[in-house]
């Protein structure tokens, strides 16, 4: 098989393995989340066309290795009765992680999976200039790592303080874990700092009186994240978004700015290093209209 | 009534949140206990009380502990 055969195999999901003739597959899966019937169909296709095995991947994604190159195509169309397409690979958008989000997990702020299928269904397997990866955690926890993907998503919760019951006693400045709730000079008022605030809530939940309150539950943007050859983190973007739209348009924009900035090869934290941030959040901001 | 004082300073999650529940449970709905608890216990402590229905209806500090006085919900 040439070389260009091997590449275009590779797009779908299927990789070259060391052991010559073998390949690993890479299967879909949107935010590690696979029915029964998905999982044993891939537990069959394992034994059938590999040698039983399944390897798990560290972004939630499902691979079968060890299947020869003559049952590719049999191995794909057995898998896809049963719902469940292979992969991609190559400069793509990749697999979207999620956590449970707050279906399941009682700190969940977002409903992660929810938002995982909808960046799946729109952008998933796009072509952009280099991989391009996508993680969603559900609250602050960070269950996801969103700093370490191009773009990654948090549930947040941006307090309020509101006057007339707050007794100043000290328990929401105490509770803060990145000290960002301050006193006024003149003892009068709170102050938060949103630079420092972590959307974590829990000066909310540890009020007594009510008085600091929920003034957004929604999505934070972090962009530029990588980990590979050289990590870097990625850095907050714009205010904190209200809706599962807002942050879908925001995405969206992201990957934009990405295929007319981005340099074929380039990860996308390195051509925010070229652009400076500002540049993502201005063209955000002027082209989609989000806050 | 009298309004009788827990103090959980030496006590650690779960166990400050036990012997919360366990010093509500014998004082009679709407009764009060003032419970004494290091800072690191605040958030547990508070949103478990919330949460069963109880009020924290005065806080004040002594020397980095705080003293909660909590009212039993019904």
């Amino acid at each position: 098989m040439s070389e260009a055969a091997f590449k275009e195999l590779k797009k779908g999901g299927m990789m070259r393995q060391s052991e010559a003739g073998l390949f690993s597959v890479r299967l879909h899966v949107v935010g590690g989340r696979l029915a029964t019937p998905q999982l044993r169909a891939i537990q069959e296709a394992a034994d059938r066309f590999g040698r039983g095995e399944i390897h798990l991947t560290t972004r939630q994604g499902v691979e079968i290795p060890h299947v020869p190159q003559d049952a590719l195509a049999a191995l794909k169309e057995f898998l896809a009765t049963s719902g469940v397409g292979v992969g991609v690979c190559g400069p793509t958008v990749r697999t979207v992680t999620a956590c449970q989000g707050c279906r399941v997990c009682p700190s969940g702020v977002i409903d992660s999976p929810e938002l995982a299928e909808a960046v799946d269904r729109e952008l998933y397997g796009n072509p952009v200039p280099h991989k391009f990866k996508v993680g969603i955690s559900g609250c602050v926890n960070n269950c996801m790592k969103a700093e370490e993907n191009d773009v990654g998503i948090k549930g947040w919760i941006e307090p309020r303080w509101e006057t007339p019951a707050c007794t100043f006693c000290g328990v929401c400045q105490a509770v803060c874990p990145t000290k960002a709730i301050a006193t006024s000079e003149d003892g009068r008022a709170l102050i938060i700092d949103p630079t420092l605030c972590i959307g974590c809530g829990d000066c909310i939940t540890s009020c007594p009186t009510g008085s600091m309150r929920e003034e957004i539950r929604g999505y934070r943007i972090f962009a530029g994240g990588k980990f590979g050859r050289r990590p870097s983190l990625g850095k907050r973007i714009l205010g904190v978004l209200r809706t599962k739209e807002e942050a879908m348009a925001a995405i969206l924009a992201v990957l934009d700015f990405f295929r007319i900035h981005g340099k074929p090869g380039e990860r996308f934290g390195d051509t925010l290093q070229r652009t400076g941030f500002p540049a993502l959040e201005t063209f955000i901001k002027v082209g989609v209209g989000r806050p | 009534m009298t309004t009788s004082t827990l103090d959980i300073t030496g006590d650690v999650c779960p166990m400050t949140f036990v012997k919360v529940r366990l010093g509500l449970h014998k004082i009679p709905p709407s009764g009060k206990l003032n419970v004494r608890l290091k800072e690191e216990a605040l958030k547990n402590v508070i949103s478990s009380l919330k949460t069963e229905g109880h009020r924290v209806t005065n806080v004040s500090r002594e020397e980095g502990i705080f003293l909660l006085e909590v009212t039993k919900g019904g």
